[in-house]
């Protein structure tokens, strides 16, 4: 069987931060100096080579741009300034594309006004939403102070409704990207018509998928443990943080003020740490670009940690804010919070950057599931 | 000149920084001055495509167009196919490269002027910048003693001319003398070798001059005044018999810089055992009399009175010759500098030059591939002693074709890898041996040929070059991609030899500066022109030969040493030479022009 070849290819992966895609001449330093390329799965010098030559379907099914966690040894030693780990950075963002059948992603990875735009459409609703149409239904801005002397949040920010929109948002967020992976999985798994994988196969390696999510622990074969670990407390604290406001939102978002002991302050500071330990390395990084991985930004890259980190400032503002009772600064720092929050979520989440957190594990589950593939 | 001829003179002048631009502005005005005709566009003017070009040709009816600007050859297939789409002659398209011409920086304006005037005029630059000759001197100065300057000095001294031939170690002979054999036709280096070399020593008209450099160049072509400063050998060469004696008694040892540091010698030595001159001398650097000022057991031993006189002073010599030809040949790539290969931290990884000594029957095992080995004082050396190596790989292109280092290919690598192979399996049937490549450069004459035989004689060929060498029970780990197969493969081997690549010697930069002649990006020197004038330089009266000029191998190296030879013949036997372009100026081009263009 013959494959098609798509010379506008490689054109089309340069918006997506792909440099010089004909610099490689093929020598497999980068396979084989990178600690996580393996037998079945190699990588980067085969998937350059496909985009070298525009083999589009095969690189549309490729399964080991998730399985590079970056550590920039491939960079590092690579004989023709290739830059293969950037390259392989760009091929998860065109995977991202791909995975996504509304079409949206790609715009926002090639477009930068698309995707500013939007931000700002979404955190004009939410401020909207707040001054306009919470008002007219009676829930106001108050100046008024519990009898502990904190800011009373329900009063403008009703928890019923808040946690209503968290679960819609989330119920949106998570229908995207559950057919995102969908998608992904007919792409790698289903549409292989050569191998099939059995039913039980998938019931068997489903804890990977679990396991992979909670510790990431390829990303630890990586040479430098330090960043494993910074983004460890990123993802637990993030996770931590997203069950706590959409699940929990009535435990979490509580006028009265907490001892400082109480296992909802503590699990709140502790989100709140690795968050912003795990953005410190990353936005240092990027200004200092002394390692490879941080060396090369994407614009999402940078839009992504602005607005996680906007999110964790405005949220540490909230707090200390209402514990300390100063209503009108909560009240803006709450709109504020809200305004970068939303955007990110229903931006990042399945269209882009932060979509990872699930397609890097479910990688991880496919290449498991095609390494128990059987022949038709 | 046709008159009615309409020029459009494009200048591809992208935007840099530099300390002098060219000053473009001034060229401008200067074409304008000198054709009415010819219509002028900047690349910033408009935007460069096929369409605005056509659009240019046809609405001024340009039927010459020429780009001119430091590499104006990138862009001239635009030029020459939108001349063609409008119907016009694509050859008429005219390139003026500063870059071709030592248009550097703004101080060279009068030469940027004078290839605009040639241009327009349609004269090829070299005729009109034609030099004034000078008389000549007819002794020759030839810097370097390797293969390509001992080829030049017997061509020279074999027309009856005086040679001064300058070696900056204590013998001649160069790299070329530590080989073993020479690629694809596995002669013995050295018995082609040492033939010349004694031929040299002994001609009539050649002056040797070993342990020496050049300190100073002064004048021109025809008349140059060089200042050497001759290094004290410390040993009389004229009445030293090279018994030997005095090294036997000498204390102190030091690696032996010919055979690469695989054995020691003595501070008092011989290079080895063929040098020429065939006499001894003194490692100042490792003689414990000039360090401490006690020993002189090399003087109490030499059999020869006065023969060795330890307190002997460098000094200065002044010659003077008419041309200068310059062969100070290359270094090779310090294989340390790439760490993923482990040379330097494992005794089995060896560099070229090593394997090369190894293999040699005059190196330190006699020609017998055995291991480093440690010996009882902890050292690790070459011994026949210790085993020999079962499986070999040589890992290509260590420091070239890599941008990290050089980004150049050496040339010679591929060649020499494949002759390691054979002799590897000449001197160990049983031997595994890997050959790890990216792409087999086999260019030359019978070179494809030689790459099949060893094909045929069951050498590996693995496509990849590695990443990486680790030691494993007291194995090497090479960790590499198998391209043509998509796999990773793991090699536990014996023995790895790096195949470093070629580097511009150390003295190149000196060199450059002193006689003026510019080098590459690379510090290669540059030659006059790459494909007409390879072995001439923009200085008159100074040629290149071998690998000073660029990567090359034995059979080019010998090649361009007799070519620099006929060019000093030929201004020995016109009795002049040709001065240098830059003593030109633009009025004399000038000149020229209006005297040649009857002609032309």
């Amino acid at each position: 069987m013959s494959v098609r070849l798509n010379p506008d290819l490689r054109n089309e992966l340069v918006q997506y931060g792909i440099g010089d895609w004909n610099a490689c001449y093929h020598c497999g330093t980068c396979t084989a100096i990178c600690p996580l390329s393996e037998e079945g799965f190699l990588f980067p010098r085969k998937k350059i080579r496909l985009m070298q030559m525009g083999l589009e379907s095969q690189l549309e099914s490729s399964v080991e741009p998730w399985l590079c966690y970056y550590c920039g040894d491939c960079t590092n030693t690579c004989p023709r300034d290739a830059n293969p780990g950037e390259l392989m950075m760009s091929l998860r963002r065109y995977l991202t594309s791909i995975y996504d059948w509304t079409g949206l992603s790609k715009k926002f990875y090639t477009s930068e006004v698309w995707e500013l735009a939007w931000i700002l459409f979404f955190a004009a609703m939410v401020v909207i939403s707040f001054l306009v149409i919470l008002p007219s239904f009676g829930y106001l801005y108050t100046s008024e102070l519990t009898a502990e002397g904190g800011v009373k949040v329900n009063s403008f920010a009703p928890i019923s409704i808040v946690e209503a929109f968290d679960w819609s948002m989330a119920f949106l967020v998570a229908s995207l990207l559950i057919s995102n992976i969908l998608r992904m999985y007919y792409k790698i798994i289903w549409k292989n018509s050569s191998t099939k994988v059995s039913l039980w196969v998938h019931i068997r390696e489903f804890w990977l998928l679990m396991f992979n999510f909670a510790v990431q622990p390829k990303f630890s074969k990586c040479d430098d443990k330090r960043y494993w670990l910074s983004h460890w407390f990123l993802m637990s604290g993030y996770t931590i943080m997203f069950i706590v406001i959409v699940v929990f939102l009535p435990w979490f978002q509580t006028e009265k003020i907490l001892p400082i002991w109480d296992p909802q302050r503590l699990l709140g500071y502790y989100a709140t740490f690795g968050l912003l330990f795990g953005l410190f390395v990353a936005i240092i990084g990027r200004f200092k670009k002394t390692d490879v991985k941080f060396r090369f930004s994407h614009i999402s890259d940078w839009l992504f940690l602005i607005m996680l980190t906007l999110t964790v400032i405005t949220g540490i503002l909230i707090h200390l804010f209402r514990i300390n009772g100063l209503p009108m600064a909560t009240y803006i720092s709450y709109i504020a919070h809200m305004a970068v929050l939303v955007p990110m979520i229903l931006i990042e989440v399945p269209f882009s950057k932060w979509s990872h957190l699930a397609y890097r594990p479910f990688a991880v589950y496919f290449t498991q599931l095609k390494k128990n593939a059987v022949p038709k | 000149m046709n008159h009615k001829d309409s020029i459009g003179i494009f200048f591809y002048n992208l935007p840099v920084t530099l300390p002098d631009p060219i000053n473009y502005q001034e060229l401008i005005s200067y074409v304008a001055s000198i054709s009415e005709n010819a219509k002028i566009w900047q690349y910033a003017d408009f935007p460069w495509n096929e369409v605005t070009i056509r659009k240019k040709i046809e609405t001024h009816k340009l039927t010459r167009v020429i780009i001119v600007g430091p590499l104006p050859g990138t862009v001239k297939g635009l030029f020459s196919k939108a001349m063609a789409m409008e119907g016009e002659d694509p050859k008429s398209v005219m390139l003026v490269s500063f870059n071709q011409y030592g248009v550097w920086s703004g101080k060279e304006s009068e030469r940027a002027k004078a290839l605009l005037l040639c241009a327009i005029r349609d004269i090829p630059f070299e005729i009109a910048a034609k030099p004034d000759d000078a008389s000549v001197n007819p002794a020759t100065l030839i810097i370097g003693a390797g293969i390509a300057g001992i080829q030049a000095a017997l061509e020279i001294a074999g027309s009856n001319n005086l040679v001064y031939l300058l070696e900056k170690t204590g013998t001649i002979g160069g790299k070329m003398a530590t080989f073993d054999k020479t690629f694809p036709t596995l002669d013995c280096a050295a018995c082609i070798l040492t033939p010349k070399m004694v031929d040299v020593n002994q001609h009539p008209n050649i002056r040797l001059m070993t342990y020496c450099e050049v300190q100073e160049v002064t004048g021109e072509a025809g008349d140059f005044s060089v200042r050497v400063l001759q290094k004290a050998r410390k040993v009389n060469v004229t009445t030293c018999i090279g018994c030997g004696t005095c090294a036997e008694k000498c204390p102190a040892m030091t690696p032996s810089e010919f055979d690469a540091g695989t054995t020691m010698r003595k501070a008092i030595y011989m290079p080895f055992p063929q040098a020429v001159p065939n006499k001894y001398m003194v490692d100042a650097e490792s003689c414990i009399y000039l360090k401490n000022g006690k020993c002189k057991a090399c003087v109490k031993a030499c059999p020869v009175p006065d023969c060795i006189n330890l307190d002997e002073q460098d000094k200065d010599v002044v010659l003077n010759v008419g041309n200068i030809i310059v062969a100070t040949g290359y270094k090779t790539f310090e294989a340390g500098k790439m760490e993923q290969y482990g040379y330097g931290k494992f005794p089995n990884v060896l560099n070229a030059l090593e394997f090369e000594r190894l293999l040699n029957a005059s190196g330190p095992t006699g020609g017998n591939i055995h291991y480093r080995s440690k010996d009882k004082k902890g050292n690790w050396v070459f011994t026949t002693e210790s085993e020999k190596p079962e499986k070999i790989a040589i890992i290509h292109c260590v420091g070239s074709r890599d941008k990290n280092y050089n980004k150049y290919c050496s040339r010679v690598c591929c060649m020499y890898s494949l002759k390691f192979a054979h002799l590897i399996l000449d001197k160990i049937p049983e031997a595994e041996v890997y050959e790890y490549f990216i792409d087999m450069r086999s260019f030359g004459k019978g070179y494809e040929e030689f790459y099949e035989r060893i094909r045929e004689e069951g050498v590996s060929m693995i496509r990849g070059k590695t990443a990486k060498v680790e030691e494993k029970n007291g194995k090497l780990l090479i960790r590499g991609e198998d391209i043509l197969n998509s796999t990773l493969i793991e090699n536990s081997v014996d023995m790895v030899i790096l195949s470093t690549g070629l580097e511009p010697a150390e003295d190149n930069k000196k060199i450059s500066g002193m006689l003026g002649i510019p080098t590459t990006e690379c510090g290669w020197l540059e030659e006059a022109n790459y494909n007409t004038d390879p072995t001439g330089t923009f200085k008159g009266g100074i040629m290149l030969a071998g690998t000073c000029q660029g990567p090359k191998d034995i059979p080019d190296s010998v090649a361009q040493g007799s070519a620099a030879a006929a060019r000093v013949i030929q201004s020995i036997l016109r009795g002049k030479v040709s001065k240098d372009i830059s003593g030109l100026s633009l009025h004399d081009i000038e000149k020229h022009i209006e005297a040649l263009a009857p002609v032309i």
